[in-house]
Parts: structure tokens; sequence; C-alpha cells
């Protein structure tokens, strides 16, 4: 079709004025209120044991690497406690994974909302990542929580850095999430590749072994992996015996940067493929 | 009111674009009701879909004043493992309205008694179609687009529709797209016939007919 026209038609269009502005950002907040509200309902009352089901997969994850590591008789480095050390790991790097995996999603489970000209595909991604953000940090309160009772003293030392941390995680995860929805618009065979693609970040993301740990040729390329810089921003943010600071956060947020720069575009780009019906 | 300036839609198929909307230009004035004929599979649907901005075009330009509705009938826009009510809230959350009035409306309007608090997969299509027209009509648009509405409901439910379209007149316009002229009949007073991806207009329903049973 003829490019010229719709870019002459686009250019003719008036600049929005800062009350509209102000109207498109209440009516997307609004829409993404609305749109989170739902995936709630259908991402956790699918059946009964939603809720837990959140809770339960972080903790059998735990529960395993706690047992590997009692076995082979490792434990975590720099006298960190196993529980918040695989919590810290297994929580920011699930943030990442399955925020990318729900917003690759976004377009696939939602068509019928599309139908609705006030609800475009970055609303699905922001609603999706924010329910994933929530959840996230609920499962890790609750496995840090019940793991406080345990012991006589309990403290987090930087609050801060772990929620910057866990933030990051999110953002990372929403927008490697956009940049593989659009890509999935274009050809399934994104999704077939995903999972493999993907599966590699468990081992070198930093679950079970910390930056400081690595030799410093190896840590150098661990840490080209944004995800690492997430665990180990989370876990020197949690632990006052861990300085963390391998991790830098302005490289994070330059993959996020750059992430959301080629998602935005790509989804512009196969905005009119999305066939509705 | 709703303005087409060269509006153009093509899908990509095995044997090679198919150009479904070809350079458009149409202008659907504020309160008239108009009548889109065209055969199955002749764009009908698509062309509900520009106008309401649910799906954008390949060129072209689209100019609405007041609120459109998005095209309401039987298929699209709900979630099926939520509730009749869920969805209700849902769309009266996105739309800004208050959540009991439009909640309330819909359910009186659409008379699907207890279904409504059911899942909307175990919906019969007349069902989904009840509750879309239902929640359609709590939202007091501007311009109302339909897709194909004869075969909702049974004669009772049809006759409330018509009802409450005819109250709208004064303020709103409703653009309905079928293949079948009686429907047209009944609630248009202007038609238009789209066919091979040109939108042509009548005045006059008859000479409409005549049009479209010429391609039909």
């Amino acid at each position: 079709m003829s490019d010229a026209a719709a870019t002459s038609a686009a250019h003719a269009a008036e600049t929005p004025k800062p009350h509209e502005l102000v109207r498109g950002i209440v009516t997307q907040l609004r829409v993404v209120h609305a749109v989170a509200l739902r995936e709630t309902r259908t991402r956790f009352g699918a059946n009964q044991l939603g809720y837990v089901w959140a809770l339960l997969e972080p903790l059998f994850w735990i529960g395993t690497f706690a047992g590997l590591f009692y076995l082979v008789g490792r434990t975590p480095p720099g006298g960190m406690a196993i529980v918040p050390f695989l919590a810290t790991g297994v929580v920011a790097y699930d943030l990442v994974i399955k925020t990318s995996d729900r917003g690759s999603q976004a377009i696939n489970a939602n068509k019928a909302l599309l139908f609705y000209p006030q609800v475009q595909t970055l609303d699905l991604i922001l609603a999706r990542g924010a329910l994933e953000m929530a959840t996230f940090v609920t499962v890790f309160s609750l496995i840090v929580g019940g793991w406080a009772f345990t012991v006589p003293r309990f403290r987090i030392d930087d609050l801060l850095t772990v929620m910057g941390g866990m933030g990051l995680a999110g953002l990372l995860g929403m927008a490697l999430g956009l940049v593989f929805c659009a890509l999935n618009v274009l050809t399934p065979t994104v999704d077939r590749i995903r999972g493999p693609l993907i599966r590699p970040l468990f081992w070198i993301s930093g679950l079970f072994f910390t930056a400081e740990s690595l030799p410093a040729t190896i840590r150098e390329m661990a840490l080209y992996n944004p995800i690492l810089h997430c665990t180990e921003m989370v876990r020197s943010g949690f632990f006052p015996s861990y300085s963390g600071h391998y991790a830098d956060p302005g490289y994070v947020g330059l993959w996020i940067v750059s992430l959301l720069f080629i998602g935005l575009t790509l989804e512009r780009k196969v905005r009119p493929k999305v066939q509705l019906t | 009111m709703i303005e087409l300036q060269s509006v153009t839609k093509a899908y990509q198929t095995r044997v090679g674009d198919h150009v479904v909307l070809d350079r458009i230009d149409a202008t659907f004035p504020e309160r008239v009701s108009i009548g889109i004929l065209g055969k199955n599979g002749a764009g009908k649907s698509t062309l509900l879909r520009i106008l309401g901005g649910a799906e954008q075009p390949d060129a072209g330009k689209i100019v609405r004043a007041g609120r459109v509705s998005w095209p309401i009938g039987f298929s699209g826009g709900f979630n099926g493992s939520l509730t009749g009510e869920e969805n209700s809230r849902f769309i009266a959350r996105i739309y800004g309205a208050d959540l009991d009035e439009i909640v309330d409306f819909a359910q009186r309007f659409a008379e699907i008694g207890e279904y409504f608090r059911m899942p909307v997969r175990t919906y019969s299509s007349g069902m989904r179609a009840r509750l879309a027209f239902g929640l359609s009509m709590a939202l007091d648009f501007d311009t109302y687009l339909v897709d194909e509405v004869t075969a909702v409901g049974d004669k009772s439910f049809q006759a409330k529709c018509h009802a409450a379209f005819s109250d709208r007149r004064e303020r709103s316009s409703v653009i309905i797209v079928s293949h079948q002229m009686n429907t047209i009949r009944k609630y248009c007073s202007r038609a238009a016939v789209l066919n091979k991806g040109r939108l042509s207009f009548f005045d006059d329903l008859d000479e409409a007919q005549e049009a479209y049973e010429a391609v039909a």
C-alpha cells in the first residue's frame, strides 16, 4: 500500500494539546487498571489453588536447590543464609522470565480486548507486568517473612536496593516480553525458539552463585547478562555481608531502554497485522 | 460523525494481497442511521472495526467526532472464563463509566437471568449478543456500530433493541452492516453497498436494494 499516504496523513494530524495528553494518560491508566484486575482473575482464578501455585513454584525451586546444596556439601558464598540466598536469586530471575513470558502472550491471550479501541498492546503488557511484579513482591515477602521467624535476628540491609533490583527485573521482563509479543505477530516460530533461547539463562543468572564468587575471566562474560545484575542488586540490598559491587543498574537500564525501543518500534510496525477475529 | 479519507485495507493471503477496502472516501453524518450491505466476505466487519478504531487501515485517515461504540455483535470483546457481570465491569471501567449503573442496566436489558453470573463461555451466541447489546445501550454512544443485528435473540428482544435505537435516534446514529435488506430497512434511512473494495451510497433504500441485488 502507499506508505506515503499514511505518512502524510500522520503529519497532517495536529500535535496533541496538553489537556488531550492528560486525558490520554488518564484513559490509559484506567485501561491498564481494568486489564490488570481482569488478568488477576484469569491468571489465578483458573483453579482453586491459583494463588497457592504462585507461591509453591518458587518454593519448590528453593527446596530443590537447598537439598542439592546440602547433598554436595556446598554453602552459599560469604556466609549468606541458604533460604534467602536462593529466594533472592529465584524470585529476581523468575520475575524477569515470567514477566517476559506473560508479556509475549499478551496479544494471543487477549485478542478479544483489542476489540475496544482504547485498549492497545502496550496496555496489555503493562497490566501483565504490573501483576507479575505485585505477585513476585508478595511471594518474596512471604518466603523471606516465613524464614525470618526461624532466625533470632532478622534485618534487611537496604530495602531500597532490593526494591530497585526487583523493579529493574520487572521492567526488563516487560521490555523483553514486548519484543517477543511483537515478533510473535510476525511469525509464531518465535514462540518455539523462545524456550531454548531463554532456558540457559537459568544457569548463568546467579541463582546459585554470586558474581564475586566467580573466577575473573568467567565473571567478565557472565556480567554481560543483565539478569545477573538484577539478582546481584537484590542480594546486595538484602545481605549486610554482601557488597555486590559488580551490580550495575545503569547497564540493566540500558538493556531496558534498548529493548523498549526495539519493542515499541516493532509493535507499531506489526499493529495492522494483528488479526482480530 | 465519522469521516473516512481514502481508507485502504488489504490482507495478505497465500495468493497475494487481497484488497478489502480500496481508497474509500465517505462521511457518516450525525443522527443518521446508515445500513451497509455486502455479501459474506465483502469486508463489512473489517470496515466496522476500522470505523470503531479497533483496527488500523493500511493507508488513509479516519476522523471521528463523539463517542463511537465497539462493533456490537456475536464475536469478540468478552473473556470466556469471566462471568457476564465481570465482563460488564471491565467494559464500564475502560469507558470510565459508573460500574453499578452499567452492570445493573446491562443485566436488566440482556435478560439472561442467572447466566449473568456464569462464565461467558457457557453462553449461547444469542446470549452473548444480548449482553453486548445491553452493555452498549448502557454506555450511551454517539455512534453505534452494529454487526448483523438480525439474528439476535427472539422477536421480543428484537423489538426491544429496535425500541432502544428508536429512542436514541435524536442523539445517536447507527451504522449497521448486514447481508439482508430487511434488517437495513427496519433500522436505517440510508444505505450503502460494499462491493469489491468500493462503497457506494444511496439516499433511497430501493435503489440500494437494486444495486445490492445486482452484485449479490
